[in-house]
């Protein structure tokens, strides 16, 4: 069995907003476990998709959850006709074939889950799978990406010093004005002085980040705002719709977004 | 407010005390009274001033019901005047001859306001009710009819009234205050019942704005009442520090929430594109005015260009009119439109002028040097044009704009310059700091008042405790106990100011907002998912299989199939112990602060967030002086709400002697042990290593404060020690052990990280 299903053949855009990817191919090279934070919406995962695409890997991603136990990642015995029968999880599927594992917002899972990476993550790179007594040394093609967020909910849900210590980070962030512009523009396929529009809004709802606001605007929800532009709705709508009613429950912070959304629009 | 009307029937009480009206009646009725009261209704006006007199209410009373009487009788009818007569005599009554005598003239303003007979009646039930439950605040509610009236119509003044009498309750002295407006409530209640639109129901939403723009943080509070017992009229800034009127008067609903917002982005524009203070110089009045006005339209235009939208909040405003009169007070609104509203027409030579040197050399507007130069420019064409300027009357122009103090640097300036600056601000205001100094000095005499239990200690002798309990203490040296070694003295709290609490929360908001959000994901406690359960919602697949495989095998399969999702409830108190020893009045470093500050921060807002998940919490505080006196203040209890008291006794909270810290924690340990929970902690932050005057051997305190520690273990309670940089972590771990114990490298960095062990340690 190969992973060619997890191959990526169309190039996802990308732009890169510092030496990203340098330090990813170095760190592949290295075969260096790659950890990635940064807010929601940044572009952590469309990072690793461009990365398996250009270094030719498959790429089999994780979204991690509350109830995701060691045996979601790892594999388990289920029952046919003639017996158990072992099936391995993406995790060791990953480690058996080689390619890139990415486990998409690690700390949501269980510290208790997470420590089965750690005998994969040091120079041994080995995946002991206690229940079927074996142990898969993992294919020289193997890498493990996890991305984190470290945001407000940190302080209950982070990783053990043990995990974090184990990898080489990189720190993603909206990218700069002009570079997110470009970013917009290309994505939502509007021109760029809309796209400027929409970077200028979404800079006032991070300076309420702290303030009401546990993250202002991401770079995906400007994209969505101008794909709906692009389509032909008012850029307050699009705004109103992409921007702050999925950010705020409070009436109160709607309408200061509001108010300063418009205060963008002449 | 009354005027000079209610103080002269005072006077006139002088003059007539204590004497009915003498001789023949007919002498002394005025013209007035002729006039109101024709043909027969004169006598029996002066009929019921015999009736007056014969309940024994002569002197002030009679004068004044006669001065005023007539005045009634003009305005609604005779009869309302012959009426009035059983409320004077019930409110004499009720209230006393003060209450009633200013009842005369406050109902002669009121009869001419209202000018209905139904209306009148009304008027005079409602003042009848009010004094009958609220008599000690009769007068001053009278003292205050014009102004009341002036604000209010009949319905907004009952409901008005009816509200101080809640709020009061049964307790006169909150009445008298609310009365007096020396409760904040009373002006706000006041605003509200006029319709206009109070600031503070917006507070947070305009205030998110004005961060949204350039992310700027603004502490917003409202104006305090000038003498004259209004408000300023104008926004004021000093740093981020912004004042703004508790309403714009006669501005409501959304008008006013759209004039508060481009109030507080025009001052946001002062803060992003200003440049430190101007130096006030010699400038003269006009010349501030007008330097500050450039200014405004300097920030404003450079404000546009970033954020274009905003020319619709601002521009609406900008009413002037193009006009042949040349008065300051009209060409200044006019030059302030010609600079935002590029299709405004003005021929005035002065203004085109004003306009070509503003608008020409736009990259220049960039330099706040700009504001200056133009602004003397056309100060000095003013000059030559004979122009007359009354800083005492003026008032910047349009509405949304600030008083432009906030870009005067007044510190330096000599007090020349600053009358003049002041002057222009608006003649009748106080100086910010005096304001609020005045305020706080006011308050605590006036709160200690009604909470005679809570004095000022300084009025007092140093040694007001009462000795709670004798407590033993461990000698490591003898290894064995010392009973009845320590005593321990409960210390009265001195109260500090109300709002302190509050003003830190705010201050932090960042920290407390993700206080909230904790507080939010704790509070409905998470499931947990118990597995390989008898009974349960779902089949644990897990388990499942395993049993599957036993049974394959032969062997007897485990009958726990199923898992189950729990809810963890709550279950803890938690008291939070102080070290308010000498050595936290040391500054912490590169800060203004002192350590007690940061640890009183962080206590507040550690309260904040026990105090939103309900668990039982305590706040004490220790020092000690000597075995014999180890001072304990409780500042808030267990069985306590953490209210205003609470908030007081924390903010005043001060530093003195030394640190014994077992004995402390031994009390401490006696209020946690009776609390009835699951789990109990004790929070301990402390400045330092346990020390006393009579002590000299180091480790004799540490020992015995880690006996202590280990006895409360014993009976439940964990202990868990907050050290703040000292280089004691040593004696602390000793003390607690090193996983209950936490060293902060940075001070500051402690009300953010208390809440946070918090949520760590009851998780």
């Amino acid at each position: 069995m190969t992973l060619d299903d997890y191959l990526i053949d169309r190039e996802p855009f990308y732009r890169p907003l510092g030496d990203e990817i340098a330090l990813f191919e170095a760190s592949w090279a290295a075969r260096l476990p790659i950890m990635l934070k940064g807010p929601t919406g940044c572009g952590k995962t469309r990072f690793v998709e461009h990365m398996a695409w250009k270094l030719s890997q498959p790429l089999v991603t994780v979204s991690c959850h509350e109830d995701m136990t060691a045996s979601d990642l790892v594999g388990r015995y289920l029952l046919d006709s003639e017996g158990t029968k072992w099936h391995d999880g993406p995790l060791t599927l990953a480690v058996r074939h080689g390619g890139i594992c990415y486990l998409d917002e690690i700390v949501e899972a269980r510290q208790d889950t997470t420590v089965v990476i750690h005998s994969l993550t040091d120079d041994r790179r080995i995946l002991p799978l206690e229940k079927k007594n074996e142990v898969v040394r993992a294919h020289p093609d193997f890498l493990l990406v996890i991305s984190y967020n470290p945001g407000y909910q940190s302080v209950l849900k982070d990783l053990k010093e043990s995990t974090k210590q184990r990898f080489a980070a990189l720190d993603f962030g909206y990218p700069e004005h002009e570079l997110e512009c470009a970013i917009v523009a290309n994505e939502a396929d509007v021109p760029i002085q809309e796209a400027a529009r929409l970077v200028r809004i979404a800079e006032r709802s991070r300076n309420l980040k702290g303030h009401g606001l546990n993250e202002g605007a991401s770079t995906r929800m400007l994209i969505h705002a101008g794909q709906l532009v692009r389509r032909g709705v008012s850029l307050q709508a699009a705004c109103h719709a992409t921007m702050v009613l999925p950010l705020t429950d409070d009436p109160d912070l709607r309408d200061a977004l509001n108010a300063a959304i418009a205060s963008c629009i002449a | 407010m009354a005027g000079s009307e209610p103080s002269s029937p005072l006077r006139l009480v002088e003059v007539g005390a204590g004497r009915p009206v003498p001789g023949s009646e007919m002498d002394g009725v005025s013209a007035q009274a002729r006039q109101a009261f024709p043909g027969p209704l004169l006598a029996r006006w002066l009929h019921q001033g015999r009736e007056l007199e014969k309940v024994g209410l002569y002197g002030g009373i009679l004068v004044s019901y006669q001065r005023y009487s007539p005045s009634i009788a003009e305005a609604v009818a005779p009869q309302a005047a012959f009426d009035f007569v059983r409320a004077i005599k019930d409110m004499a009554f009720v209230a006393g001859r003060q209450a009633a005598i200013l009842l005369c003239s406050a109902g002669a303003f009121a009869a001419n306001r209202l000018r209905d007979p139904d209306a009148f009646a009304g008027w005079s039930r409602a003042m009848a009710e009010t004094a009958e439950q609220a008599p000690e605040s009769a007068t001053a509610i009278l003292e205050r009819m014009e102004m009341l009236l002036r604000r209010l119509d009949l319905g907004g003044l009952e409901s008005w009234l009816a509200t101080g009498l809640r709020v009061g309750g049964g307790d006169a002295q909150k009445r008298y205050q609310f009365f007096s407006f020396a409760d904040p409530i009373a002006e706000r209640t006041l605003i509200r019942e006029t319709g206009d639109a109070l600031f503070a129901d917006r507070e947070y939403r305009l205030r998110s704005f004005a961060t949204a723009l350039w992310g700027q943080e603004m502490v917003v509070r409202e104006h305090g009442l000038l003498a004259s017992g209004l408000s300023p009229r104008r926004a004021s800034f000093d740093g981020n520090f912004l004042r703004v009127p508790p309403s714009y008067p006669g501005v409501r609903g959304g008008a006013a929430e759209a004039l508060y917002r481009a109030s507080l982005a025009h001052v946001a524009a002062h803060l992003r594109f200003g440049r430190g203070r101007f130096d006030l110089g010699s400038l003269k009045p006009m010349q501030i005015a007008l330097v500050s006005l450039i200014e405004d339209a300097r920030v404003e235009q450079l404000a546009m260009a970033e954020l274009p939208g905003l020319r619709r909040l601002w521009q609406p405003y900008h009413q002037a009119r193009a006009g042949t009169s040349l008065t300051a007070e009209l060409l200044l609104p006019r030059l302030a439109r010609a600079l935002i509203d590029p299709d405004y027409e003005d021929e005035d030579a002065w203004i085109s002028k004003a306009r070509a040197l503003f608008f020409d050399r736009r990259a220049d507007l960039s330099d706040p040097a700009t504001s200056r130069r133009i602004g003397n420019l056309l100060g000095n064409d003013l000059g030559q044009m004979r122009i007359q300027f009354n800083a005492r009357t003026f008032v910047v122009e349009p509405a949304y704009r600030d008083d432009n103090l906030g870009l005067w640097d007044h510190d330096g300036a000599d007090a020349e310059a600053l009358e003049s600056l002041q002057e222009v601000v608006e003649s009748l205001r106080l100086e910010q700091g005096e304001e609020a100094d005045a305020q706080q000095q006011k308050k605590a005499p006036d709160d200690s008042q009604g909470q005679p239990q809570r004095v000022n200690p300084e009025a007092l002798p140093e040694e007001t405790g009462i000795p709670v309990a004798r407590l033993p203490e461990w000698d490591y040296a003898a290894g064995r106990q010392r009973p009845q070694f320590v005593t321990i003295w409960e210390w009265p709290q001195t109260p500090g100011p109300g709002d302190w609490v509050k003003l830190v929360l705010q201050r932090r908001r960042d920290v407390v907002q993700r206080i909230d959000s904790l507080v939010k994901a704790a509070k409905v406690s998470r499931p947990i998912r118990v597995k390989r359960q008898p009974e349960g919602e779902q089949l644990d697949l897990d388990a499942c299989i395993a049993a599957e495989i036993d049974r394959r095998q032969g062997r007897e399969p485990d009958p726990g199939l199923y898992m189950l999702t729990e809810r963890r409830q709550r279950d803890l108190s938690i008291l939070l112990l102080l070290d308010a020893s000498q050595s936290t009045e040391d500054r912490v470093q590169g800060s203004t602060q002192s350590v007690l500050q940061v640890e009183k921060e962080a206590a507040a807002l550690l309260a904040h967030a026990m105090d939103g998940l309900s668990d039982p919490f305590a706040l004490h505080a220790f020092s000690s002086n000597g075995r014999e006196e180890v001072r304990y203040r409780r500042l808030k209890d267990f069985d306590q709400n953490y209210d205003e008291a609470a908030h007081r006794a924390l903010a005043g909270l001060e530093s003195g002697l030394s640190t014994r810290l077992g004995a402390a924690m031994r009390h401490a340990g006696s209020f946690l042990d009776k609390q009835n929970t699951h789990r109990k902690l004790l929070l301990l932050v402390t400045d330092g290593e346990p020390s006393d005057i009579d002590v000299e051997d180091q480790r004799y305190l540490t020992e015995d404060a880690r006996q202590a520690v280990q006895g409360l273990a014993l009976q439940g309670i964990d202990c868990f020690c907050v050290g703040l940089e000292s280089g004691a972590d040593s004696a602390l771990a000793r003390i607690f052990g090193r996983a209950n114990s936490l060293t902060l490298d940075r001070l500051g960095h402690l009300p953010d990280r208390l809440p946070q062990l918090y949520f760590r340690l009851t998780k």
